[in-house]
């Protein structure tokens, strides 16, 4: 999963990245205002961690901006305004949630997964297709009840897969969730990673749609 | 009511304009009229007089009495004599003695006879044979005067009360629009800082209304920065607590010792700027409740010296050299302690922004009889429109690696302003960097 961190405090900014990091997502980190907003404008995230008071454009306009531009991409604000007015507003102008300065790295990261959850349309805090069994809170996968280990962009990978079963994923949209702006991204990753899920699990999970990309898929929930 | 009331006021001084007046008026006939008397009566001696003369001639051998009988209750109040050869007193009115009336033979005089004063027209007859003297009481023409003055004077008496309650509801009139003003402010509560309704205000009380309006909205300002001040102090201390918390999250969780060590050390700067924040705070809120005070003659150079000597072990760490170019010494009145501060600020703002192996240029000088102190750095500088916004509270330039409280210039302006002191932005004249310049009023 790769979600987009905009605070303009270095010290914050910089743990928010790491915490993520250490959450399994590929986090990009913008500090002001216009460099998100280009961001926003180019790059398909998960999800937005969003501050408000920023330099050059404003948090709010940021979002009012994304929301204008019809993108349903869940967006959490982050504020260290806490009357309810500024909730109010923040919430008007299209944020998904509001979390006050200081708040828990594990607050956040649990906050994330149920905007990126329910954006997906699912309900369920376990995804389950076919017997294999993901669970984005503990980072934990099974397949037939039996445990797998998977790296983290295996994981994120088959994530992913998950949330968007019944749908194809290109190759470089399944990159762009892999991997923060700046991160070197080898040309056959993707192939190397779906090689090593199938391998993990069983081949037939992941179908490759020649010239389009990957799929999992939804039929075979139970 | 505390004070004096206008109302009273005025309406002594409308009465006191009345009496006045009424009795300069009444003065001015009495004394007119004593003058009209005098002519007359003047007149009227002369005349009787001659009368007397030309009746003296032909029947004062036919007079059986040498005294005449007082025929109307003012006739003891005028009385006459006639002298034979000015020697014998042949006939005189009753009230008369037998001594002359007046001492002169020709013309008008003032005599006292019996303790009054009498005026007196004495004359020859034309053959020259009596002198006659004809005389008046003085005190008939006063009391006619008085009398006429007196009456001017008697309905003022009656119709002072009358008018004195008449000026009172006139006044109570007049003055309703600042009854209605200060029941208009005795309504408000302390926090309503509305404009008054100058629209229905008469031209008198526009200026009050307007001075004020003027106060409510300067106040309003006050109050409205004090708001978004103590608003904008949370805010800026819950991001560096946030930052401290989160790093340490992360550290607690870090999978390797690099990753602890980084989050650790991150946390602890993170106190660091908090600290730093706090100290910054706490300096803006002293500096905004002082004044100057007792103004004292302060060294500027010496004072720059100074803080550069606390500030150059930091700048050294970073890599930043600060320079104080050789000059005299120019001196300003202020409060040393303020301005060290300000210096401080200022220099501490230019090391945090320039960056490492460039120098800060300190320059105190005296120009033009303007004592200067400027500060300038090697670092990006600033765009022009940042350059209006750097002394807002908080404000931090976009793209910014300094880690400043966003205090710091508005600290250096407070103080400049309380020292009546100027504080310029310019680029530096390298064309990158950013000047800071605060210019004294000799």
């Amino acid at each position: 999963m790769r979600v987009l961190v905009v605070e303009d405090d270095a010290l914050l900014g910089d743990a928010i990245q790491a915490g993520l990091k250490q959450a399994g997502y590929a986090v990009d980190w913008m500090k002001d205002g216009v460099s998100a907003d280009h961001a926003l404008g180019t790059e398909a995230y998960a999800a937005v961690v969003l501050d408000l008071g920023l330099p050059r454009l404003s948090g709010l306009e940021v979002l009012q901006r994304l929301r204008s531009r019809n993108s349903s991409m869940p967006v959490l604000i982050l504020t260290a305004r806490d009357t309810v007015n500024d909730r109010i507003k923040g919430l008007d102008a299209g944020a998904d949630d509001y979390l006050l300065k200081p708040f828990d790295m594990g607050e956040l990261a649990a906050r994330l997964r149920a905007l990126i959850r329910r954006a997906s349309g699912k309900a369920d805090l376990l995804l389950q297709v076919a017997g294999v069994k993901l669970d984005p809170a503990a980072h934990r996968v099974s397949c037939r009840e039996q445990p797998v280990e998977l790296s983290p962009k295996e994981f994120a990978v088959l994530h992913a897969l998950l949330l968007s079963a019944g749908k194809v994923l290109s190759r470089a949209q399944l990159e762009e969730q892999l991997y923060a702006w700046g991160e070197e991204v080898e040309s056959n990753a993707v192939e190397v990673h779906i090689h090593h899920l199938r391998r993990k699990l069983f081949p037939e999970l992941i179908e490759t749609i020649r010239g389009v990309g990957y799929l999992i898929a939804a039929d075979k929930a139970d | 009511m505390q004070g004096h009331s206008l109302k009273r006021r005025l309406l002594a001084l409308a009465l006191t304009t009345v009496v006045v007046v009424w009795v300069g008026a009444s003065t001015f006939v009495y004394f007119d009229a004593r003058e009209e008397f005098d002519e007359v009566l003047d007149a009227h001696l002369a005349q009787d007089a001659a009368l007397l003369s030309a009746q003296a001639a032909h029947e004062l051998d036919e007079l059986e009495t040498d005294h005449a009988p007082l025929l109307h209750k003012y006739a003891r109040r005028v009385a006459f004599q006639i002298w034979e050869g000015g020697k014998i007193l042949r006939m005189h009115s009753a009230n008369t003695t037998q001594r002359h009336l007046a001492d002169i033979e020709n013309g008008f005089s003032d005599s006292i006879i019996e303790g009054h004063r009498w005026r007196v027209f004495s004359a020859w007859d034309e053959t020259g044979q009596f002198l006659i003297h004809v005389a008046e009481r003085a005190d008939v023409r006063e009391e006619l005067a008085r009398d006429i003055a007196g009456n001017l004077l008697e309905p003022l008496l009656f119709s002072l009360p009358l008018l004195a309650l008449l000026l009172w509801i006139a006044v109570a009139r007049g003055l309703r629009p600042l009854d209605e003003l200060a029941a208009e402010l005795e309504r408000r509560d302390p926090e309503t800082l509305t404009p008054l309704d100058a629209g229905a205000a008469p031209r008198e009380v526009l200026p009050l209304i307007e001075r004020l309006n003027r106060l409510f909205t300067r106040i309003d300002s006050t109050f409205q920065r004090e708001r978004r001040f103590t608003a904008d102090a949370a805010h800026e201390l819950r991001t560096p607590v946030a930052g401290i918390k989160a790093q340490a999250q992360v550290a607690r969780s870090a999978s390797g010792a690099a990753e602890r060590n980084h989050a650790l050390d991150n946390a602890i700067l993170g106190c660091d700027r908090a600290a730093h924040l706090i100290e910054q705070l706490l300096t803006l809120a002293r500096v905004d409740a002082l004044d100057v005070g007792v103004a004292q003659s302060c060294r500027l150079r010496d004072i720059a010296a100074g803080e550069i000597a606390v500030i150059a072990p930091v700048a050294l760490d970073k890599g930043v050299h600060i320079e104080l170019p050789e000059g005299n010494e120019v001196t300003v009145r202020g409060n040393p302690e303020l301005l060290r501060i300000l210096a401080r600020n200022l220099i501490d703002n230019a090391v945090r922004h320039t960056p490492a192996g460039t120098t800060v240029r300190v320059v105190v000088m005296q120009q033009e009889g303007l004592a200067s102190l400027s500060v300038c750095d090697d670092g990006s500088g600033i765009s022009e429109q940042e350059m209006s916004r750097v002394s807002e509270r908080f404000y931090r330039p976009a793209d910014t690696q300094a880690s400043g409280s966003g205090l710091g210039l508005s600290i250096v302006r407070r103080i400049a302003e309380v020292h009546g002191a100027a504080v310029h932005f310019s680029r530096a004249d390298n064309a990158r960097g950013l000047c800071v310049a605060v210019t004294f009023r000799p």
